[in-house]
């Protein structure tokens, strides 16, 4: 039961997160629009590092790779990396503070973005990078939001 | 510890796993068209996402004409009928000079040409890859939209479909870094390549020599060349060029002329050779 409705709860979330990152933004904005999906992902794996982890994250990677039309299995990586960083450091992750976890966030999503960029850059294609501050800026104000709504959403332990 | 390591380790595992996985995925995108069948399903099933999407869009649209005072749309009303008489007063001198120009082609045996017809159409989604410049628009299979096809605004070329399904369809924008397109300088035909940025308001000049006559602010038009863009539409302005020592070419960067990212109504291009291939099937 508590599993049906923690997958209830996820297919809002990431539902949410899809509809967000569709949402139409003019040339100047959409480059610092924050990844939804990615930061839905991050809280969720946060929240229960035992149960959703990489595979949670690469499927997820799968689905935005397809709705978001980038190259199949680009975000896969990425996501699943990201995941990756949050479950080693899970242990951990669980007792910071807000403030803590939101730069551990930043942190990890700016590794991985640098690692992604320095890929485009080598094959001569347009990285991005130039906008990444402030896209991990923007990434950072609104990851409490999405922290706190994961948290409410997670059916009761035990 | 034991605890730890293995768990480290099973984690690294199942992350090579998924990596391996990842690359075998991208391999197999870029270089077969077996995945295809995914993202046209995946697009038709995301249709209704993109809806929800603009519902924001639509609500500032509907408060901004609810919000719109009745005097200021009566003096809309005005300026855009006295606009209409002017546009129909120059398409009649328009209509005289392609009457001659027939005449004229008729004489020389040219190949006559034919007027283009268009099909408005409605940005109902972008790409949420900021370094994809993709847009969907609502006409598909059903409004005779094709692969290839152009697509203008009100101001000049956007770019052209890439994919077709049934109401829908997906447009790859002039901007995007994947995409080039014939121009010449309107002054004096002088002929180049511009091609996307990745940037929604720059693109690039390819393979201008440094002795060639270019100057700032010199209309770029589709040159025709390359058999997928007609002739003549507008493309962009050259904003500026520089030259570096030691390169073969200058660097020239263009403002397009279409407003790429903020158009939402659109004209899909029928021209007088889709209509002649069409005859021939």
């Amino acid at each position: 039961m508590e599993s049906d409705n923690r997958g209830v709860a996820i297919g809002l979330t990431l539902v949410l997160a899809v509809i967000l990152s569709l949402m139409p933004l003019s040339g100047d904005w959409i480059v610092w629009k924050p990844n939804f999906l990615l930061l839905v992902v991050m809280a969720w794996v946060i929240h229960w590092p035992n149960d959703l982890g990489i595979l949670f994250a690469a499927s997820v990677g799968l689905l935005a790779d397809i709705v978001l039309r980038m190259t199949l299995g680009h975000s896969v990586i990425a996501f699943a990396l990201c995941a990756g960083a949050i479950v080693l450091l899970s242990r951990w992750s669980q007792y910071l503070s807000m403030l803590q976890r939101t730069l551990l966030v930043a942190l990890i999503i700016s590794s991985v973005a640098v690692l992604e960029a320095s890929v485009f850059i080598f094959y001569d294609r347009p990285s991005g990078i130039e906008h990444l501050p402030l896209k991990i800026l923007l990434s950072m104000l609104v990851w409490p939001f999405i922290d706190r709504l994961v948290a409410r959403l997670q059916p009761k332990r035990g | 510890m034991r605890n730890v390591f293995s768990r480290s380790s099973s984690l690294l595992r199942k992350l090579l796993a998924v990596i391996l996985l990842a690359v075998t995925l991208m391999l197999v995108d870029n270089f077969t068209l077996w995945l295809k069948p995914v993202y046209s399903a995946a697009d038709s099933l995301a249709r209704p996402l993109y809806w929800i999407a603009n519902i924001p869009l639509r609500v500032q649209e509907w408060s901004a004409n609810s919000a719109t005072p009745r005097s200021e749309i009566e003096s809309d009303n005005l300026r855009l009928s006295k606009e209409s008489l002017i546009y129909h007063g120059q398409l009649q001198r328009m209509s005289d000079l392609a009457a001659e120009n027939l005449r004229l082609r008729r004489l020389l045996n040219a190949t006559e040409l034919l007027q283009d017809s268009v099909l408005v159409t409605e940005v109902i989604g972008v790409s949420a890859n900021p370094l994809r410049h993709t847009l969907t628009i609502d006409r598909g299979t059903d409004d005779g939209v094709f692969v290839g096809q152009p697509l203008l605004d009100a101001e000049g070329l956007m770019g052209q479909i890439i994919e077709v399904h049934k109401r829908h369809s997906t447009a790859l924008l002039i901007t995007d870094s994947s995409h080039a397109l014939p121009v010449q300088v309107l002054r004096n035909g002088l002929r180049s390549i511009a091609e996307g940025s990745a940037d929604y308001n720059r693109m690039n000049l390819k393979f201008v020599s440094p002795t060639a006559d270019i100057r700032e602010g010199d209309k770029l038009v589709s040159s025709g060349l390359g058999e997928l863009y007609p002739a003549g539409y507008p493309v962009g302005t050259v904003l500026s060029i520089a030259s570096e020592p030691g390169d073969n070419f200058l660097k020239i960067d263009i403002d397009p002329s279409a407003e790429i990212d903020r158009s939402r109504h659109l004209l899909l291009l029928y021209t007088s050779r889709d209509s002649a291939a069409d005859a021939a099937k």
